[in-house]
């Protein structure tokens, strides 16, 4: 079953689009929730909450999928995957030191939700009512990718029509000392369909999902999807150690670079990042890739130019 | 579908091993004690279901539920016949709080820790060799939620074999910020009973191999097999269910399975004890299984292994088959007075029941309104 990328949302400071992101080269200012959500709701939400529900309402605006704060689709069919490492990590800490400061006196019980780590995921759903599979992937350098994987698998297996994926970290005091240096702050969306869903709703296709490995040979899966792919590769995004086992005679794209620590980030920004290329003039398939030798395990996804799924009952 | 289920494992305040957790669930005898690792000055409530591993009293270390994970998919992988080597075997970790108690621990206290081991991938590749895990945050029902695309990927032919587990070990922040708000904390976890004050919380960790139906593989045990799981969102309230869809991921659990409330024969439920989860989880049931609500059994596990986040899920799983295997039910240790909504369900109270069950339904809620429901059956 072929599956679609209908929707992009972008949240990075300076980037609100996908053609931004792909045009970007350094941040500029951060990212500011209310002016786009609205002050209301967001007071007691952490920052990655307010990050992950700015690229959701981009990205369900930009699927068509959200009209006037209105959700035009059916919401029990409509799964929800956000990736973050970082998310409320801040909480955790923060809390378990005012703890020991002042007991538990000392605490908000306004941060009880934000100590559970799937609070992004579970504020996008309420606020946009989506009463399909709610996942918080948690999965390291290569949780961006897995998070598109099991938004695919999710359509694929017809627990959901539409798939809501989104990658998004905060910076703060404490996971820049965790991970030894600035985070994005920021973050991506795409809304994932299948074929059917694509044709029924007359939905705009701004990219198609390819083939996916993951395993413990950067290099190694790399090859196999260049040589399952019809058509030949055109660039890769990658950062890092992964970035050096790629080959350089392609066009390479290394995002932490630009926006700083990704994280659980990185692979979602990729896509989001290769649609705007694909607006931009790439004319073939890129592999996205996230983790790297060096870790537990990576991820590589091709991600193709748009071609709208065939009507009838050959789209499947 | 049909998918075996051929190797257990756990770890929990009441048992190393799924084993000795089942001995000491037929014997009434809960983990509740003096919490160990935490300040007991700091707070108003001072018991939990703590595993029992720390260097000495009141001293706490790091990637304390990174080693219970360990075990519980060493156990299951084991009585699978899959060895040590899962270089082939996906395996999908449901968790609340990762390891959050250990960027706790360095953030406070200066405790060695990096963001490579807040996720559980990097401990699985050092002891098995693996490549693909994935850790998923999904709070209360995590490991469900796990088994759900654990058996969704077996479906779809992605793999032949996967390893579905959940684990979890407290926090001080979400301990932490429930005691902020019990002034009078419980002194028991009490399932279904009007009286009860709350959850308390426990560490835990257990996991299952699962297999494709036409795989012939290691043979292992084959403890039952799992039929469906249902998942659900209520996207309503950060933290306070909706029986909407509660009673919704049960249905679809049955869709998925292919069976009908009146085939049911034991519920294990989710039973925090917090008056609102036992309330509408009660509500739901009796709203889906209707004239068939007095046909299974029921019962839970938390009263004596406390509430074990994420983990619990696939505990509970669990423990549907070891009753499946052995005829014996757990009871609901602490339950005098059940609640209204409870009335006419087939209460398992203070002894052990002998019964035999061939389908079991299996709960699970979290934070954030996230259902999960699974349908398993005796081998």
């Amino acid at each position: 079953m072929s599956i679609y990328v209908t929707g992009v949302g972008v949240a990075l400071p300076g980037a609100d689009s996908a053609a931004e992101l792909a045009a970007a080269e350094r941040p500029v200012g951060s990212v500011d929730p209310a002016a786009v959500l609205g002050k209301k709701g967001l007071r007691y939400k952490d920052r990655a909450t307010q990050l992950g529900l700015v690229a959701a309402q981009r990205v369900l605006t930009d699927a068509g999928l959200l009209h006037d704060g209105t959700l035009t689709t059916d919401g029990t069919r409509v799964a929800v995957l956000v990736s973050s490492n970082l998310g409320n990590v801040d909480t955790a800490c923060r809390v378990a030191r005012t703890i020991a400061d002042e007991g538990t006196r000392g605490l908000s019980p306004m941060d009880t939700p934000n100590a559970s780590s799937n609070i992004i995921a579970s504020e996008i759903a309420i606020r946009f009512g989506l009463h399909g599979p709610n996942l918080m992937v948690c999965n390291g350098p290569a949780s961006g990718i897995d998070a598109i994987r099991w938004g695919t698998a999710l359509l694929r297996s017809g627990r959901a029509d539409q798939a809501v994926v989104v990658g998004v970290e905060p910076d703060n005091e404490i996971v820049r000392e965790l991970v030894g240096g600035p985070v994005a702050d920021g973050g991506a969306a795409l809304v994932l369909e299948h074929a059917d869903a694509v044709v029924a709703r007359g939905a705009t296709v701004r990219a198609v999902i390819g083939g996916h490995t993951r395993g413990a040979d950067v290099a190694a899966g790399f090859r196999e999807l260049a040589d399952g792919e019809p058509t030949r590769l055109t660039g890769w995004f990658a950062s890092g150690a992964a970035a050096k086992a790629l080959p350089s005679e392609l066009p390479g794209h290394d995002l932490a670079a630009i926006w700083g620590e990704l994280s659980g980030a990185l692979g979602v920004v990729q896509a989001a990042a290769a649609i705007g290329g694909f607006g931009a003039g790439t004319d073939g398939p890129v592999c996205l890739v996230a983790g790297s030798d060096d870790d537990d395990g990576s991820a590589a996804l091709v991600l193709r130019p748009p071609a709208p799924p065939a009507a009838g009952p050959d789209a499947v | 579908m049909r998918l075996p289920i051929t190797g257990v494992g756990a770890v929990a305040s009441i048992g190393r091993d799924a084993d000795e957790i089942f001995t000491s669930l037929c014997a009434g005898r809960g983990g509740l004690g003096p919490m160990r690792g935490f300040d007991h000055d700091l707070y108003t409530g001072t018991q939990l279901f703590e595993i029992d591993d720390r260097p000495e009293p009141g001293v706490d270390r790091t990637l304390r539920a990174t080693g219970f994970l360990l075990d519980a998919v060493g156990q299951a992988a084991e009585s699978a016949g899959l060895g040590d080597d899962l270089s082939d075997c996906p395996v999908l970790v449901g968790t609340g709080l990762r390891e959050l108690r250990s960027a706790e621990l360095w953030w406070r206290d200066g405790a060695s820790f990096g963001p490579e081991r807040l996720h559980f991938g990097t401990a699985l590749r050092e002891r098995f060799a693996t490549a693909d895990t994935h850790t998923f945050s999904n709070a209360c029902s995590a490991s469900l939620y796990a088994l759900a695309l654990g058996a969704d990927m077996l479906e779809l032919g992605e793999a032949d074999t996967v390893i579905v587990a959940g684990v979890d070990s407290i926090t001080e922040s979400m301990f932490g910020l429930a005691d902020r708000v019990q002034p009078e904390p419980p002194g028991a976890l009490r399932t279904l009973d009007v009286n009860r004050k709350g959850t308390i919380l426990g560490d835990g960790a257990a996991a299952v191999v699962l297999r494709r139906e036409d795989f012939a593989g290691p043979e292992g045990t084959l403890w039952g097999r799992l039929r469906g799981v249902g998942m659900t969102c209520d996207a309503k309230h950060p933290t306070a269910p909706d029986q909407k869809y509660v009673a919704e991921a049960i249905r679809q659990a049955h869709r998925h399975a292919g069976t009908r409330p009146a085939d049911i024969d034991l519920l294990m439920l989710h039973g925090t004890g917090t008056p609102l989860n036992d309330l509408v989880e009660a509500s739901a049931y009796a709203e889906v299984f209707g004239e068939d609500a007095g046909g299974p059994v029921v019962t839970g596990i938390k009263p004596m292994t406390g509430h074990t986040s994420g983990s619990a899920g696939v505990l509970s799983l669990v423990t549907a088959l070891q009753v499946m295997a052995t005829g014996k039910v757990p009871p609901l240790v602490g339950l005098e007075q059940p609640i209204e909504e409870a009335a006419g369900f087939r209460l398992v109270r203070d002894e052990e029941a002998g019964h035999e069950v061939s389908l079991a339904q299996v709960h699970g809620f979290g934070f954030g309104g996230i259902n999960a429901v699974a349908i398993v059956e005796a081998p």
